[in-house]
C-alpha cells in the first residue's frame, strides 16, 4: 500500500546556535505516504528540524534531500515551490488579510511569475484562484468565515485555516507543528479524521510534531523520537510506547490526559 | 468655477497623488521619509523637460515619474537591506541629500528656485489623480495586494509561503517613489515655480501623517486622509499655520485612540460584504483554551 | 563647536532609543523650543541666565507632553506609531512657533561682548568655549549617572530587557518620564547654547540643526552615549571640512551622505556597544 522510498531524507544534519548544539548529526527518513510523527521532550530540537527543512535556518552540516533533490542550499522562499508546506506552532496568519485572502497566500507559490502576481484575483467575480480558495474553505466547513478578520476567530478555527492555507500550495510534504495543541477533544478528533483523509494515498505525506500520544497513536504509522538533537528511537507508535529508553527520556506516557500534556510539555 | 475653489481642488488632487506615493511603501511595512525628495526629482525633471526640451507636460510628467522610480530602484537595493528604524532613517537621509543636491544645481535655479513655463489646469490634474488612484486600486486588487499585505504583516511567514519579500518591498518602494514624482510634476506645472526648500522633511512627514490618518489597510484610506487634510481646514477657514498645527494635534490624538486610521480593512469588508454571506457569529475565544502556543 | 551641540542632541536621541527603543522625532522640536524661548525672553529684557532656565523648563514640559501622548498610550499598537506621533509633535511645535512668533529668522543681541581669546594664532570665542565645556560637562555627568547611580542602573536594565527590568522591580512607569525629561533637557539646552552662541533662531531651526543630531547619533552608534559625543564631533568636523574643500553648499550633502554610508555599511554605528543599551531595529 505504501511505497517504501523516502520522500524526505535528512543526512547528518547539524545546527548550533552560538555555543549550543541544537541538532547533532541527525539522520532520518520520512517514507512516502507514511504518516510520521516527530516527538521528544522540550528542547529536543523538533521545531528546529522543521525550521531547517523549510529553510528558516541554514544547516551547519549535512544534507536535506526532498524526493531525491538536494535542497540544502535552496533559499527558504523556494522550498514551498518544491513541495514543502507547513503550519506554525504559534499561528502565523496575516492579521490584515481576510480568511479567504490568507488562504490565497498559500496559492502564491503556484502563481509566482509577473502574470501570476498581476492576476486580478480580487477584482473579477469568478477568478479561478479565488474560487479554488473558496472551494477549499467550503470543503473544510469554514466558508462562513471567508470575509472575517482572522484575529477575531476562535483558536481552533485559526489553526484550521492555517492548515487549509498550507494545503493550497498542493505540497508533497506537509509539516504540521503541534496541530492538536489547544484543541478540545472534539476538535482533535475532527482534525484526526481530516488528516487521515487528506494524507492518504495520492495526497501529501504528513510529518508532524506533536505531544499528544493518543492523537499520534491513532493517526501515525511511524514515530521518530528526538532527544538533544539526536534520533534516539524510531518505530510504530506501539513500539515507541513500549520502548524503555523513550519512556525514560520522555514522560509522555499514554495514561496522561491530553489537557495535562498540553500544559506540561512545550516543544523546542 | 471660482479661482479659489479651483486652487483647493488642485491642491486636493496633488495631495491625493502624494498620498498614494506614501501609501505604497507603507502598505509593505516601510516608512519612506524621503518622499519629498522623490517628489522633488519628479518636479524638477519634468520642469526641466518641459522648459528646455519643450515637451508637453503630459509627456514630461509621466517621464519624470519614471525617473523618480528609477532612482528609487537604484537606491532601493542597499536601502532596503536596512530594516525598520534604519530604513526610515536611510530614506530620511536620502530625502535630505536630494534636497541638498538640487539646491546646488544651478542649471535648475539652485537656491533661487526654478520657474516653470508650461501650465496645466484642474481638469488635467484631476484626471491624473484619478488615474493614479484607479491604477493603485487595480494593482491592489491583484495578487500583488495580497502579497504586499502579507509582507507587511509577517515577513517570515510570507517568505515561507513563497513570497519574494525583497522583490515586493523594492517594487512598493519604487512605485511609491514614482507616484510621488508624478505628484511633484503636477505641482510644478500648476504652481509655475518650484524651489528645493519646499521639498523638505516637513513635507515628507506631512504626507506620511495624512496617509496614516486615512489608514493604510485599505486602498481608499489615503484618499480619505488627503481629503481630510486638504478640505477640512478650508471648511474651517483655517490659516496655513493653524492648519498644520491642528492637523498635527489631531493626528496625535488619533494615533492614541485609533492607530489604524480612519478606515480599517475589517470595516471596509463589512461595508462591502453586507450583501454576501455574513458570518452568523463573531465567536469570542473565551470558552476555548488558547493552548500552549502563542 | 557646533559638534558639541550636535552631540547633545545626539545624546538626547540616543537616550530615547537606547532605553525605550523609540526614535523621538520631536527632539529637534525641543531644540527649537529651547532656542526660541531663550530669544523671546531675552528680547523682552530678561537676563540671559533666567531666560535660559525658563527655556529649559519649557523644553522639559514639552517633552513630558510628548511622553504622555506618544509613549504612554501607544506601546501596544503598530510598531511605528510612537515614531509617527513624535513626528506630528515636531510639526505641531514648529507651526505653533510660527503662529506665535512668526516665521522670520530672529537674532539675539550680543550678550557677551567680544570676549575672545587669542591663543597661538587661534581665535577662540569665550561663549563658544563655555558652551562647549558646558556640553561636555553635562554629557559626562550623564554617563556618570548612568554608570553609578540607581537611576542609571535602572535605565540600563530597561535598555537591556524591559521585561526583566519589571521583574527586577524597576519602576518603569516612573523611569520612562525621566528619560523623556532628561532627553528633553539636553535637547533644549543644546538649543539654548546655540541661541546664545550663534545668536540666530527661527521656528524651523530644528530641521536645520537638530536633524543633524540624528546623523551624529547614528554615526556614533545608536544607544551609545559616548558614541553620540564622538558622532557629534565627527559631524561637526565633516561640516567644517566640507565647507573648506567644497564650499558651504555642500555641507548637507556631506553630512547626510555620511549618514547614508554608515547606514549601509555599519548601521550600528562606529562605536557600537552601549553604555545605555543596544538598539535593535
Amino acid at each position: 500500500m505504501t511505497t517504501a522510498d523516502p520522500i524526505l531524507r535528512l543526512e547528518s544534519l547539524s545546527k548550533r546556535f552560538g555555543g549550543l548544539r541544537v541538532i547533532e548529526d541527525l539522520s532520518l527518513a520520512v517514507r512516502r505516504g507514511v504518516r510520521t510523527a516527530l516527538i521528544g521532550p522540550n528542547g529536543a530540537g523538533k521545531t528546529t528540524v522543521f525550521n531547517l527543512i523549510t529553510g528558516v535556518f541554514a544547516v551547519d552540516a549535512g544534507r536535506i534531500v526532498l524526493d531525491g533533490a538536494d535542497i540544502t542550499a535552496t533559499p527558504s522562499r523556494r522550498r514551498i515551490g518544491h513541495g514543502i508546506a507547513r503550519s506554525f506552532q504559534n499561528i502565523r496568519l496575516m492579521p490584515h488579510l481576510s480568511t479567504l485572502e490568507n488562504v490565497m497566500v498559500g496559492q502564491h507559490c503556484r502563481n509566482r511569475g509577473l502574470g501570476g502576481v498581476l492576476q486580478p484575483v480580487n477584482l473579477v467575480p469568478h477568478n479561478r484562484w479565488r474560487e479554488a480558495a473558496r472551494a477549499a474553505l467550503a470543503d473544510a466547513g469554514l466558508i462562513e468565515h471567508e470575509r472575517s478578520t482572522v484575529g477575531s476567530l476562535p483558536y481552533g478555527v485559526q489553526k484550521h485555516i492555517e492548515l487549509v492555507r498550507a494545503l493550497m500550495a498542493q505540497p508533497r510534504l506537509l509539516l504540521l507543528d503541534e496541530p492538536a495543541a489547544g484543541l478540545n477533544p472534539a476538535e482533535t478528533e475532527a482534525l484526526q479524521a481530516q488528516l487521515e483523509k487528506i494524507c492518504s494515498a495520492g495526497g501529501p505525506t504528513l510529518l508532524l510534531v506533536e505531544h499528544d500520544m493518543h492523537f499520534i497513536g491513532a493517526l501515525c504509522e511511524d514515530v521518530i523520537v528526538l532527544d538533544f538533537g539526536r534520533k534516539i528511537a524510531e518505530g510504530s507508535p506501539e513500539d515507541i510506547r513500549q520502548n524503555p529508553l523513550v519512556q525514560e527520556t520522555y514522560l509522555g506516557a499514554p495514561a496522561v490526559e491530553p489537557m495535562e500534556r498540553h500544559s506540561a510539555a512545550r516543544s523546542a | 468655477m471660482s479661482g479659489y475653489l479651483e486652487g483647493v481642488l488642485v491642491l486636493l488632487a496633488v495631495n491625493v497623488v502624494f498620498a498614494y506615493g506614501g501609501f505604497l511603501p507603507l502598505a509593505a511595512g516601510q516608512l519612506n521619509l524621503g518622499l519629498a525628495g522623490f517628489a522633488a526629482i519628479g518636479a524638477y525633471a519634468s520642469a526641466y523637460l518641459s522648459n528646455v526640451f519643450k515637451l508637453s507636460p503630459l509627456i514630461a510628467i509621466p517621464f519624470a515619474g519614471v525617473v523618480a522610480g528609477a532612482v528609487a530602484l537604484i537606491v532601493a537595493v542597499p536601502v532596503l537591506r536596512t530594516r525598520g528604524i534604519y530604513l526610515a532613517l536611510a530614506t530620511f537621509a536620502l530625502g535630505q541629500i536630494v534636497q541638498a543636491i538640487i539646491l546646488n544645481l544651478e542649471v535648475v535655479g539652485g537656491a533661487a528656485g526654478y520657474p516653470v513655463a508650461a501650465f496645466i489646469r484642474l481638469p488635467t490634474i484631476a484626471a491624473a489623480a484619478a488615474i493614479v488612484v484607479a491604477l493603485v486600486w487595480l494593482l491592489f486588487a491583484t495578487r500583488f495586494g495580497i502579497a504586499v499585505t502579507a509582507v507587511h504583516d509577517d515577513e517570515g511567514a510570507a517568505d515561507l509561503m513563497g513570497i519574494d519579500v525583497r522583490a515586493f518591498q523594492i517594487a512598493a518602494f519604487a512605485l511609491g517613489s514614482a507616484i510621488a514624482g508624478i505628484g511633484g510634476g503636477l505641482y510644478a506645472h500648476h504652481f509655475s515655480f518650484i524651489e528645493a526648500q519646499y521639498f523638505n522633511i516637513s513635507l515628507s512627514i506631512t504626507i506620511v501623517l495624512y496617509v496614516l490618518l486615512g489608514g493604510t489597510q485599505t486602498v481608499i484610506g489615503p484618499l480619505l486622509g488627503a481629503a481630510v487634510f486638504t478640505l477640512l481646514p478650508e471648511v474651517l477657514r483655517a490659516s496655513a499655520n493653524w492648519r498644520y498645527a491642528a492637523f498635527a494635534a489631531a493626528l496625535i490624538v488619533i494615533m492614541a485612540l485609533r492607530p489604524e486610521g480612519l478606515v480599517t480593512g475589517a470595516q471596509l469588508r463589512r461595508l462591502l460584504g453586507s450583501n454576501r454571506a455574513e458570518p452568523r457569529h463573531r465567536a469570542v475565544a473565551a470558552g476555548l483554551p488558547k493552548g500552549g502556543a502563542g | 563647536m557646533l559638534g558639541s551641540i550636535y552631540a547633545m542632541v545626539a545624546v538626547a536621541l540616543t537616550l530615547s532609543i537606547g532605553v525605550l527603543r523609540f526614535l523621538n522625532f520631536s527632539i529637534p522640536g525641543l531644540f527649537m523650543i529651547g532656542g526660541m524661548v531663550t530669544w523671546a525672553l531675552v528680547r523682552g529684557g530678561t537676563p540671559w541666565p533666567l531666560a535660559a532656565g525658563a527655556a529649559l523648563i519649557a523644553g522639559a514640559l514639552a517633552s513630558l507632553v510628548v511622553e504622555r501622548f506618544t509613549w504612554r498610550w501607544m506601546r501596544s499598537a503598530q510598531h511605528f506609531v510612537p515614531l509617527v506621533s513624535s513626528m506630528a509633535f515636531l510639526l505641531l511645535f514648529e507651526h505653533l512657533a510660527v503662529i506665535y512668533w512668526g516665521s522670520e529668522l530672529r537674532t539675539l543681541p550680543a550678550l557677551f561682548g567680544t570676549s575672545d581669546w587669542r591663543v597661538a594664532g587661534l581665535v577662540i570665542s569665550l561663549p563658544q568655549l563655555a558652551g562647549l565645556l558646558c556640553s561636555i560637562a553635562l554629557i559626562w555627568a550623564l554617563t556618570l549617572v548612568l554608570a553609578r547611580t540607581r537611576l542609571g542602573r535602572g535605565l540600563r536594565t530597561i535598555a537591556e530587557d524591559s521585561d526583566t527590568a519589571l521583574l527586577l522591580g524597576v519602576d518603569i512607569n516612573r523611569i520612562v518620564p525621566l528619560v523623556f525629561l532628561i532627553s528633553g533637557l539636553f535637547a533644549a539646552l543644546a538649543g539654548v547654547i546655540f541661541a546664545l552662541n550663534y545668536r540666530q533662531v527661527h521656528p524651523f531651526m530644528g530641521e536645520v540643526v537638530g536633524l543633524k543630531g540624528i546623523s551624529a547619533m547614528i554615526v556614533g552608534g545608536m544607544g551609545n552615549v559616548w558614541g553620540s559625543i564622538a558622532g557629534g564631533l565627527i559631524i561637526g568636523l565633516v561640516e567644517v571640512m566640507s565647507i573648506g574643500y567644497f564650499g558651504a553648499d555642500f555641507v548637507d550633502i556631506a553630512v547626510y551622505g555620511l549618514l547614508l554610508l554608515i547606514l549601509f555599511i555599519r548601521p550600528t554605528g562606529l562605536f557600537a556597544g552601549a553604555i545605555v543599551g543596544q538598539a535593535r531595529a
